[in-house]
């Protein structure tokens, strides 16, 4: 059995550079690159490509970036753990496979992680009389979102990424494990973890640092408030787990690269996008960020120790993705002098304007670009006068009929508004899909693994 | 008047219509402040009407850090909010605005 591991993180959203994930398969002597692509959005836009093409529903940058990676992962010896395959692991895993056969990396074995899509099965558990109630907003009517669903994904945990590991899996494709379960299945399938009271705080330490690290640039010196301090984040270096077989780890990246990995750096993500920090929630376990304890033991270098937690939840985490309307939107820019005067009276016009139009809103928000648009209730006015002002309109409608509407009243502004108004090019109005939260029992999702050969 | 932004920064982002704020004391010695400045009260009455639900603060003794969080805070959630800050990443930094509150009693309680 393994003492200790070498996870990178690859990527940490859809959009995220490649050119580090490269650096860390070169430099990294990684045992794995663990790749996030998924956002609680993204499943529902992703489906919606797979209705369109039954081939597509993956992350469409996927078999750019691996056509990339694979080849320096096997000569590396790397191994590499995705969530990429989004809403269509299967037709992914098909492509990645083709990919490889014309790359030359033949014997190449992909495993495909599926069984998080309950899309399908919605209705028999309706039927069952499973409890649907919307996490958020204590919500119990699911029949209102009904027929308007179009993504229904579980947050998984690492089991199917832990059984296509032991099947010997160069690259594994994943559509919704949770992005947590990308580092807690490499190391549960290494250190033969398993549920059950002996490994729960260990567990419990992969659970920690994989929240630490997923969001790759994030622990690195990226979104920091010392951004200012933070040197060639241009070139920034994603974070690596050392990960030691006893639960502690430290959190490092590649000498040469931009960015800083230190404890106040390691704070940062651990504060980051979590509920209460003593029960960080995961399929896999529950973490306590309250005991960890970090310490700096070199150049960009943070030991992480005192980690552990609880077992896992009897439920997991769903995630209905719902069509909800349409949003149009619009902004325009008054300069000084008097720019706050003119973004007032123009909103006073646009508002004119909505009325003839006979706009048919749900909300209608403004706000003062410059002002108030980012803090909203808690922004002071100016106690002097603005070189510029913007203002922003936004409407939610229930058709994108009623949303194109606040774009042509936007538009006419260009002369019917106040003079010297600077707009930019007109926005379209997009589709709204709602998220419905809620918790189901484990028994719900039977993980399937397959391996394409290649 | 000193302000929270002279004692911590933040860190913020997006659950449901959840907003998350990681506020981080930027010395040790500055964590007291950050413990009696971050009440639901404060935190609710700066905010207003952006933030229709309940406020909960959780502090992180071991890293000098408070966790706030902020229910019904993002317009209905990052997909379907009217606001520019779709996932609270910047709602964070409008914490910094709170008056420092000094602990036990002190001078500068607002």
């Amino acid at each position: 059995m393994r003492r200790s591991l070498r996870l990178g993180a690859g990527s940490g959203f859809w959009g995220d550079a490649l050119d580090p994930a490269v650096e860390l398969l070169e430099r990294g002597a990684l045992d794995f690159l663990s790749m996030d692509y998924l956002a609680e959005l993204t499943m529902a836009l992703l489906q919606r490509q797979r209705l369109k093409d039954p081939e597509a529903g993956y992350i469409p940058d996927l078999p750019a970036h691996l056509s990339v990676l694979l080849p320096i992962a096997r000569a590396r010896g790397t191994r590499i753990v995705c969530n990429g395959g989004g809403a269509n692991p299967r037709a992914a895993g098909e492509r990645i496979r083709e990919l490889a056969r014309e790359l030359g990396l033949a014997g190449l074995r992909i495993g495909v992680v599926e069984g998080d899509d309950v899309m399908d099965r919605l209705d028999d558990l309706i039927a069952a009389g499973t409890d649907l109630t919307n996490l958020d907003t204590g919500d119990t009517n699911f029949s209102a979102i009904r027929n308007r669903v179009v993504a229904a994904n579980v947050y998984t945990d690492s089991s199917g990424i832990v059984e296509a590991l032991a099947q010997g899996a160069d690259v594994v494709i994943a559509g919704r494990v949770s992005d947590n379960a990308l580092y807690v299945g490499p190391a549960m399938h290494a250190f033969g973890w398993r549920y059950g009271a002996s490994d729960t705080d260990r567990i419990a330490a992969a659970i920690t640092v994989g929240h630490v690290v997923e969001c790759a640039a994030a622990t690195t010196g990226g979104m920091s408030s010392r951004f200012d301090e933070m040197p060639n984040m241009g070139r920034v270096g994603f974070p690596i787990v050392e990960l030691d077989a006893d639960g502690t780890a430290v959190i490092t990246k590649l000498d040469h690269t931009g960015g800083r990995v230190d404890r106040f750096t390691v704070k940062e993500h651990l504060v980051y996008e979590i509920g209460d920090p003593n029960r960080y929630l995961m399929p896999d376990g529950v973490a306590d960020f309250t005991r960890v304890h970090l310490e700096e033991i070199g150049p960009d270098r943070v030991r992480l120790t005192d980690m552990g937690g609880g077992p896992r939840p009897e439920t997991l985490k769903l995630v209905v993705g719902y069509e909800d309307g349409w949003i149009g939107e619009g902004m325009m820019f008054f300069p000084w002098p008097d720019a706050l005067g003119r973004a007032e009276k123009a909103k006073q016009t646009l508002g004119e304007r909505f009325e003839r139009l006979k706009l048919k809103a749900d909300a209608v928000q403004f706000d003062l670009v410059g002002i108030n648009m980012l803090h909203g209730p808690a922004s002071p006015m100016p106690d002097y006068e603005p070189a510029e002002i913007g203002l922003r309109v936004a409407v939610h409608t229930a058709s994108r009929q009623e949303a194109e509407k606040v774009r042509r009243a936007c538009a006419q502004l260009w002369i019917m508004g106040p003079g010297g108004t600077s707009f930019g090019t007109p926005m379209k109005p997009r589709p709204v899909y709602g998220v419905w939260p809620t918790l189901v029992p484990q028994s719900v999702v039977t993980q399937r693994v397959s391996i394409l050969e290649a | 008047m000193p302000l929270l932004r002279d004692f911590a920064y933040v860190r913020s982002g997006d659950k449901g219509d959840v907003v998350s704020v990681g506020v981080i004391a930027r010395r040790p010695q500055d964590y007291p402040v950050l413990l009696a400045s971050l009440t639901p009260e404060r935190v609710k009455a700066l905010f207003g009407d952006w933030v229709q639900g309940a406020v909960e603060i959780y502090p992180m003794d071991n890293i000098e850090a408070v966790v706030v969080i902020m229910r019904g805070a993002l317009g209905g959630g990052a997909t379907r909010t009217l606001r520019l800050d779709q996932t609270g990443k910047a709602m964070g930094n409008g914490l910094l605005r709170l008056e420092a509150v000094m602990p036990s009693g002190g001078s500068e309680a607002a």
